[in-house]
């Protein structure tokens, strides 16, 4: 136990940890102190003067600020007197000078911590009979939040939240005296990715949400605690909702998952929910054309058709696509619907079985959070390898950087890109895309010699790892990857985290085994971790959306689970491996004749599986717009959000969580994905018990043993994590080979891809006010590389492969290594599948 | 006998014509509703209109706060951004839409006390029968008074 300090706080005594602010002290005993600047969240700084107590001293009693001093043994407090309260209504009436009181038009009133402490602390008359100062009002410092400089109380929140979570010091102030504002630096908007957080916590209405602008009252909304729907963390948001829409997304404290940020796309991208484009009823195509149907008509249409192929071609020549956006609810069912009805194992999701994953996720975020008032996190070295949190997690990205910056935690990198974190010095090591394998064993051979730890069956797999391959095939430092070996060799608990770029395609099942030898022989095998990035990219797995897994990440023959399964629903499974994401699609038109996709779009991801999709004989789309591949479908079954049906994702600590229906759209025929998939399993001959998505759930309890006693009720508002030890594969060393690199003179650039937060997805490009932030069809190119082939930014370029072609335009990017070149995947109008080949390794060529 | 009778008789009607002949010669109390109008007290609540400046801007800026007032939930406020270039009010904001429901409303005139730039006042209409449930629902281009602005609306 830490040291106890007694104090005594108007009269009554308290005991409280070394160190704990008069504030919370008071908090302690039920005493409110009127606050401004301070925040449970950052660093003291007592500017705003709002709380001052009289504290007893050396020097006799005086006026101190609760918020900053710590307690001392035997301090008497007195936060009720006749001093303190006039200080408190004259800190009030100063605040207030040059507040403009447009209380009626600002979006904080009725939740503003201004207008409750002026009720309840201030003086109660105004003293004040000049004029007030006048300054921006309507200022925008980002595309989604409007600054009003008058409303500021110069607090600092938000610049201490930018600069001590988000490490962007991109606000400021300026002036002096009474002209003091704030405002950002030499015109460069907040681009931080997780800026909108400083609306959440401005005390006033001066950083208000321009999305959300004049949409609500606080008195008026109804709140509904969910999940994010675009990222793996899962972070806690709450939906406010008014009329059948969503009027604002704020966020959710949950110390286990994102403290109480959310990002900025959680934030502000949920246009699409409300969005007049969503599908109202079922479509049919009819002579060529989709028409609207009924329910009825839609589902027996698929029904007939989907018995047909089966009967004609066998049941492997249908396939199902599952969504990583959707509730484990749906995935479960639509998986479900495929082994039992279809009877095929052709069931996947995009980023699914073409790449080796780990079931196992993160041990926990909260081992890499450092809270304000916590202990410093459990993991001491973070190394992450092809995996851009600043761009795929955001508010993982702000807990690594508050773990570098505040928790003594170190940071290794491998990334062919130059990513915003490298610039915590941590070693960088910057491979060519593709020569993960050779980079990692090369490491996991640097670790032996640096902890002194041989092991002879390791050191037969490694015979080709030598530092002249490091140098020759990786394109990397030999110093910098001894730096980092010795790092992860030193490190007690080292974290390794490796994203879906680094394992796709037949490079993936190398990678992982090279991963394993490393963190085996460096002790961290139980913290390395696979992360997915959608928001259900670790319940999909779970719920068994894979062709070669059962649900609980079962093999398929695995004759327990397999009992269990066949018990349970009453059939028997199909045995046959089933056909992976991108096998079923390149097979599409040819061996699978019918697919039934499920909130995905595969059609825009590459032009040759979109003429594909058109080859098929039967394609049902199950989504919420008229998707690329909506438009080639037979036919579309509309669903319905997340905000609008219950669910339950799971996030990539595993970390079980629900997003219950916030609304309802009293216009729309659209279902939910549950109820439509149970609608079909009745056409076809079954009875499901499910009265609702909780009836659902109840069934995966049962049906996947990691998820006992994971029922709705017990979740709660926090969620419950599974134990990852039930899952985790037994460590053992095996060979990984580096897979032939195919450079040429004729296609000289390696391609590399990745996800970036503001692509051209439709859950992101509905927000118009976010329309300039959002990346269009680029090309990132070196200087060097941009000086040699003498384009400039913007240049329309062709980038080209030996398997198709795209136009973008040149964006010169100090993050690209010379001779690569970056295409993001999902931007608008540019599928970079066009030019890949299924892996997500490959050279290609610029002409400009 | 019968004489008697007689006299007493004209003497009774006379009496009751004398009333009316008195009556006859003052203005009558009685209206003619609805050819001629009915005059009301100046507070009389009836009703609502949405007023306008002199310079022909909505005063409402679609705070919302009557809606929170009324105690029958009988109105309905969503607000928007002004458009700086061609503003609808005074400031920022704005009431897109502008909804009373009256077959909730009691007239309690809550709403007008709420208001906060007068923008709401209950009129002296009180003639609001109507053929159908939805026209009940009166919008903004029935509640606005006057419904066009007289004046030309600059941006200040």
């Amino acid at each position: 136990m830490t040291d106890l300090v007694t104090l005594k706080i108007d009269g009554h005594e308290v005991s409280v940890p070394k160190g704990t602010l008069v504030l919370d002290a008071a908090a302690k005993l039920g005493i409110e102190i009127p606050i401004f600047c301070s925040h449970p969240k950052l660093d003291p700084v007592a500017c705003c003067r709002m709380c001052l107590v009289e504290m007893s001293g050396p020097r006799g009693a005086s006026l101190q600020p609760a918020c900053a001093v710590p307690v001392a043994e035997g301090m008497e407090v007195n936060t009720q007197n006749e001093n303190v309260r006039s200080t408190q209504e004259m800190m009030l009436g100063f605040i207030l000078v040059n507040h403009p009181l447009d209380c009626p038009i600002c979006d904080k009133g009725g939740e503003c911590p201004l207008q409750d402490q002026t009720m309840r602390f201030g003086p109660g008359i105004s003293q004040l009979v000049e004029p007030k100062r006048h300054k921006n009002k309507e200022h925008l410092i980002s595309d989604t939040i409007v600054l009003d400089q008058e409303r500021c109380v110069v607090c600092w929140r938000c610049i201490r939240y930018l600069q001590e979570w988000e490490d962007k010091p991109q606000l400021a102030l300026f002036e002096r005296g009474g002209e003091t504002l704030i405002d950002i630096q030499h015109g460069q908007p907040v681009d931080a990715k997780t800026g909108g957080n400083i609306i959440d916590i401005c005390p006033v209405g001066a950083l208000t949400n321009r999305v959300a602008r004049f949409n609500f009252r606080p008195w008026q909304i109804e709140r509904t605690p969910s999940i994010d729907p675009h990222y793996s963390t899962g972070d806690n948001i709450r939906i406010d909702t008014r009329t059948h829409q969503i009027r604002r997304i704020v966020g959710r404290e949950n110390m286990q998952v994102n403290d109480q940020w959310i990002a900025d796309k959680t934030r502000f991208a949920y246009e699409w929910v409300n969005s007049d484009q969503r599908l109202q009823h079922p479509l049919v195509r009819k002579d060529g054309e989709l028409v609207p149907a009924s329910w009825s008509y839609a589902l027996q249409y698929v029904v007939d058709r989907l018995k047909e192929i089966s009967r004609k071609n066998g049941a492997d020549a249908i396939g199902g696509i599952g969504s990583t956006k959707l509730s484990n609810e749906s995935n479960y069912l639509f998986q479900r619907l495929m082994r039992q009805f279809i009877g095929t194992n052709n069931v996947d999701h995009r980023n699914g079985g073409d790449v080796a994953a780990l079931a196992t996720g993160l041990p926990a975020l909260a081992d890499i959070m450092k809270p304000q008032y916590g202990p410093n996190p459990k993991v001491d070295t973070i190394f992450l390898v092809g995996f851009d949190p600043s761009e795929e997690l955001p508010i993982l990205d702000i807990h690594l950087k508050r773990a570098v910056l505040r928790g003594g935690a170190k940071l290794i990198i491998a990334h062919p890109r130059q990513i915003e974190l490298t610039r915590y010095k941590g070693p960088h090591l910057a491979y060519k895309p593709g020569s993960e394998v050779t980079m990692l064993n090369v490491l996991t051979k640097l670790a032996m010699s640096a902890g002194e730890k041989n092991d002879a069956e390791l050191s037969k797999l490694l015979t080709g790892a030598t530092q002249q391959a490091l140098k020759d095939v990786c394109d990397v430092a030999v110093d910098e990857a001894k730096r980092a070996a010795e790092l992860l060799a030193q490190s007690e608990n080292a974290l390794i985290i490796y994203g879906p770029m680094a394992a796709d395609g037949p490079n993936g099942p190398q990678v992982i085994n090279a991963l394993t030898n490393l963190a085996m022989i460096t002790g961290h095998y139980e913290r390395l971790a696979y992360i997915g990035l959608d928001a259900n990219s670790q319940g999909c797995r779970d719920m068994g959306v894979l062709p070669t897994k059962l649900p609980g990440h079962a093999e398929l023959d695995d004759a327990e689970a397999r009992a269990r399964l066949e018990q349970l629903w009453g059939c028997t499974l199909p045995t046959e491996p089933g056909k992976t994401y991108k096998q079923m699609l390149d097979a599409a038109g040819g061996a699978i004749k019918a697919l039934y996709v499920m909130g995905a779009d595969p059609a825009s991801e590459r032009p040759d599986w979109a003429a594909n999709l058109d080859k098929l004989d039967l394609l049902i789309v199950q989504d919420l717009f008229l998707t690329e591949t909506a438009q080639l479908a037979d036919v579309v079954l509309p669903a319905l959000s997340w905000a609008e049906s219950n669910g339950t994702f799971t996030n990539c600590e595993r970390r079980v969580q629900r997003a219950p229906k916030a609304l309802t759209n009293p216009h729309t025929k659209a279902a939910a994905d549950w109820m439509i998939l149970d609608h079909l399993a009745s056409r076809l001959g079954a009875n499901w018990p499910y009265a609702d998505e909780k009836g659902v759930l109840h069934e995966i309890t049962e049906a996947v043993p990691i998820y006992r006693g994971l029922t709705w009720e017990a979740l709660g508002d926090q969620g419950l994590q599974w134990d990852a030890a039930q899952v985790r594969p037994t460590a053992e060393y095996r060979q990984a080979v580096q897979p032939e690199a195919t450079a040429s003179a004729e296609y000289p650039f390696a391609l590399v891809t990745g996800t970036v937060s503001y692509d051209g997805g439709n859950m992101f490009a509905l927000t118009k006010q976010m329309h300039n932030i959002a990346y269009g069809p680029i090309v990132g190119i070196s200087p060097a590389d941009a000086d040699r082939l003498s384009v400039a930014d913007a240049t329309p370029v062709t980038v080209s492969s030996p398997y198709g072609a795209l136009q973008v335009q040149v964006k010169i990017s100090e993050q690209v290594k010379p001779g690569t070149v970056w295409i993001p995947e999902s931007l608008p109008q540019s599928p970079v599948g066009a030019l890949l080949n299924g892996s997500s390794a490959e050279y290609v060529k610029i002409e400009a | 006998m019968g004489f008697e009778r007689f006299i007493k008789g004209a003497t009774e009607i006379g009496k009751a014509m004398g009333v009316t002949l008195k009556y006859l010669r003052q203005k009558p109390i009685t209206v003619q509703y609805p050819t001629e109008p009915v005059p009301v007290y100046p507070r009389f609540r009836g009703k609502h209109e949405l007023r306008r400046y002199e310079n022909g801007m909505e005063r409402c800026i679609g705070c919302m706060l009557c809606e929170a007032a009324c105690p029958t939930g009988a109105i309905y406020v969503d607000a928007a951004e002004n458009d700086p270039q061609n503003p609808t009010s005074p400031g920022e904001r704005y009431a897109r839409t502008y909804e009373i429901n009256l077959l909730r409303c009691v007239f309690c005139g809550d709403c007008e006390e709420a208001c906060p730039t007068e923008a709401i006042v209950l009129g002296h209409d009180f003639a609001m029968a109507n053929f159908n449930r939805r026209d009940f629902i009166l919008t903004k281009p029935e509640l606005l008074n006057p419904g066009e602005p007289n004046v030309v609306i600059r941006p200040e």
